[in-house]
């Protein structure tokens, strides 16, 4: 079995007719591995060729130069989608189809047997809460609604591979919430997920590994815990220790009150506060706890991004 | 096959619930109709003008129903419908073939209704049976929506999406006319290279020529082999294309 669920070589995309080029690729040899079992997180910004390397890896778009492997078959072998679920940015179907008619559409290409065609449409129906829904036609569908439509035919199929790109716009919270708690599920169900966002946030709480692109190039991909760096200390004092509080607060750069009473304090590198830190926690070991602070995912997202900008 | 006829069964469906097709369909039948009602301006030719009528209408509203899938493809294509599709198990040549089908069995059965309509209203008014030779012109003309349509899907792989349905509407009036412009032997090479002979479907030409079963199944088979030859070159066109 292939260790990688998304392998690519050298992908280039210049888009274009045959007698007209842009002259800046839109995608420029990316090599991406992404392993087995992950949450991958794509970040960029717009126009960073997130888009254009989905579309590669769908086989919507040929590559102008170089090859992609999904599930360890060229992108291009037509069985291998049978396995891949695909939500598109800003989905599209047919207005004229109810919602039944089209989840049904989806299941006959995807060869689900139709002994089990309609549980498995109410099934996935019930899990983007839309049951109610199922003979209304998607012309009349909030953009809300069509990305759930758009979420129950990418997992109709159980896939081995769930694609989804921004899945999160034309959500509400309680809808993002919802949708977060579906690729969760998807997540402990085994399926990999390849998950495209620009709420940071949400990547950061979704996905295990994240690759971030910048005008067309990959400037830095990996585990997530691999990529944050450590930037300082958390200290969280226990309710009744405000002699601790009193004491450390001056070193803090942010301090906030939790809602037992107690304390949480966020220190940056400080060989002196960590040295303090070490002493009370030999002196009153369970009156606080202490670990180190990462860099959010954000805060890492911009640094990479200034860092090309710079470089340009 | 499961997969082509998915997507034409959802193309079949779209036609079937367009409002316009039931108003055109009840709009020929009236106009069917009402041609006995012009025995003057016909000079007591009505029932004549009747049998024209109904087959004319039936070739307008049969390349309607195929110029609506060169609106259908290349929106699709545009929206993202397309893709939405084409990110399942089903190759792009699959997804035209089904396109072409739904609208093929879709002009097929709209034909057979309005020639029926005809029949009925033709053995109303003048108390005639069946006539073997009128209904074999119909069904020519039923068989024309097969390379029509082909020449629709071609068009809507090779155009630009706003003047498709434009440049088939001239293609298929060029394609009806070819025995008038073969007295002009450049435009030969025009029809003769990629656009289909549908005079061979105009039961005029092929009354001179002895109409019968024969020549339908022939003209049938002729229109089929047309579309399998543009359907491959569509296909071809369509393996190569970046899909929004």
């Amino acid at each position: 079995m292939e260790d990688f669920v998304i392998r690519t070589e050298n992908l280039t995309k210049v888009y274009g007719h045959l007698f007209w080029k842009k002259k800046e690729a839109s995608l420029e040899k990316l090599n991406l591995q992404i392993p087995r079992g992950s949450v991958f997180g794509f970040l960029g910004p717009n126009g960073a060729g997130k888009t254009t390397t989905i579309r590669l890896l769908m086989d919507l778009i040929k590559p102008s130069e170089g090859q992609a492997w999904v599930l360890g078959q060229p992108a291009d072998n037509v069985k291998v989608k049978q396995r891949i679920g695909y939500l598109p940015d800003g989905p599209s179907f047919s207005t004229y189809l109810k919602a039944y008619e089209f989840l049904n559409i989806c299941a006959k290409l995807l060869k689900i047997p139709s002994s089990e065609r309609k549980k498995r449409i109410y099934e996935v129906l019930d899990i983007v809460k839309m049951t109610e829904h199922a003979n209304s036609k998607l012309g009349g569908f909030s953009r809300g609604m069509i990305q759930r439509i758009g979420i129950a035919q990418s997992i109709l199929n159980k896939p081995e591979l769930l694609i989804l790109d921004e899945p999160l716009v034309g959500l509400d919270p309680h809808g993002r919430q919802e949708l977060k708690d579906i690729i969760n599920e998807q997540k402990k169900a085994g399926t990999n997920v390849f998950f495209c966002s620009h709420i940071l946030s949400d990547v950061e709480k979704i996905c295990d590994h994240v690759g971030i692109l910048s005008r067309g190039k990959m400037l830095c991909c990996g585990a997530l815990t691999d990529l944050l760096s450590e930037t300082g200390y958390r200290l969280v004092i226990k309710a009744g220790h405000d002699d601790i509080m009193q004491k450390f607060m001056p070193e803090a750069s942010s301090s906030s009150k939790l809602s037992d009473g107690g304390w949480e304090l966020v220190f940056k590198e400080n060989v002196e506060v960590k040295k303090s830190i070490d002493e009370l926690k030999r002196e009153k070991p369970d009156a606080i706890t202490y670990h180190p602070s990462k860099e959010n995912l954000e805060d890492f997202f911009f640094r990479q991004i200034a860092s090309t900008d710079k470089r340009i | 096959m499961n997969e082509i006829m998915a997507i034409a069964g959802s193309t079949w469906r779209r036609i079937l619930r367009m409002k316009v097709v039931y108003f055109l369909i009840v709009c020929v039948w009236i106009l069917i109709g009402s041609a006995m009602n012009y025995d003057i301006l016909s000079l007591g030719e009505e029932k004549e003008l009747m049998i024209d009528v109904s087959l004319l209408l039936n070739t307008i509203a049969i390349a309607l129903i195929v110029i609506s899938v060169t609106f259908e493809i290349p929106r699709e294509l545009h929206e993202g419908a397309a893709a939405t599709m084409l990110t399942k198990p089903l190759g792009r040549t699959q997804y035209l073939v089904g396109k072409f089908l739904g609208s093929v069995i879709t002009a097929i059965i709209i034909g057979l209704i309005i020639a029926a309509g005809f029949f009925v209203l033709f053995y109303m008014v003048f108390g005639e049976p069946l006539i073997i030779s009128l209904l074999q012109a119909h069904l020519l003309i039923i068989a024309s929506s097969i390379p029509m349509t082909a020449i629709a899907v071609l068009f809507s792989m090779i155009l630009p999406e706003m003047i498709t349905p434009i440049i088939t509407a001239i293609a298929l009036w060029f394609s009806f006319s070819t025995s008038h412009l073969a007295k002009y032997g450049f435009m030969k090479i025009i029809y003769g290279g990629v656009l289909p002979d549908l005079d061979l479907f105009n039961f005029k030409s092929a009354a001179m020529i002895t109409a019968g079963w024969s020549y339908v199944a022939m003209a049938a088979v002729w229109g089929a082999i047309f579309s399998v030859f543009a359907l491959t070159l569509s296909s071809l066109i369509f393996r190569f294309k970046d899909i929004k």
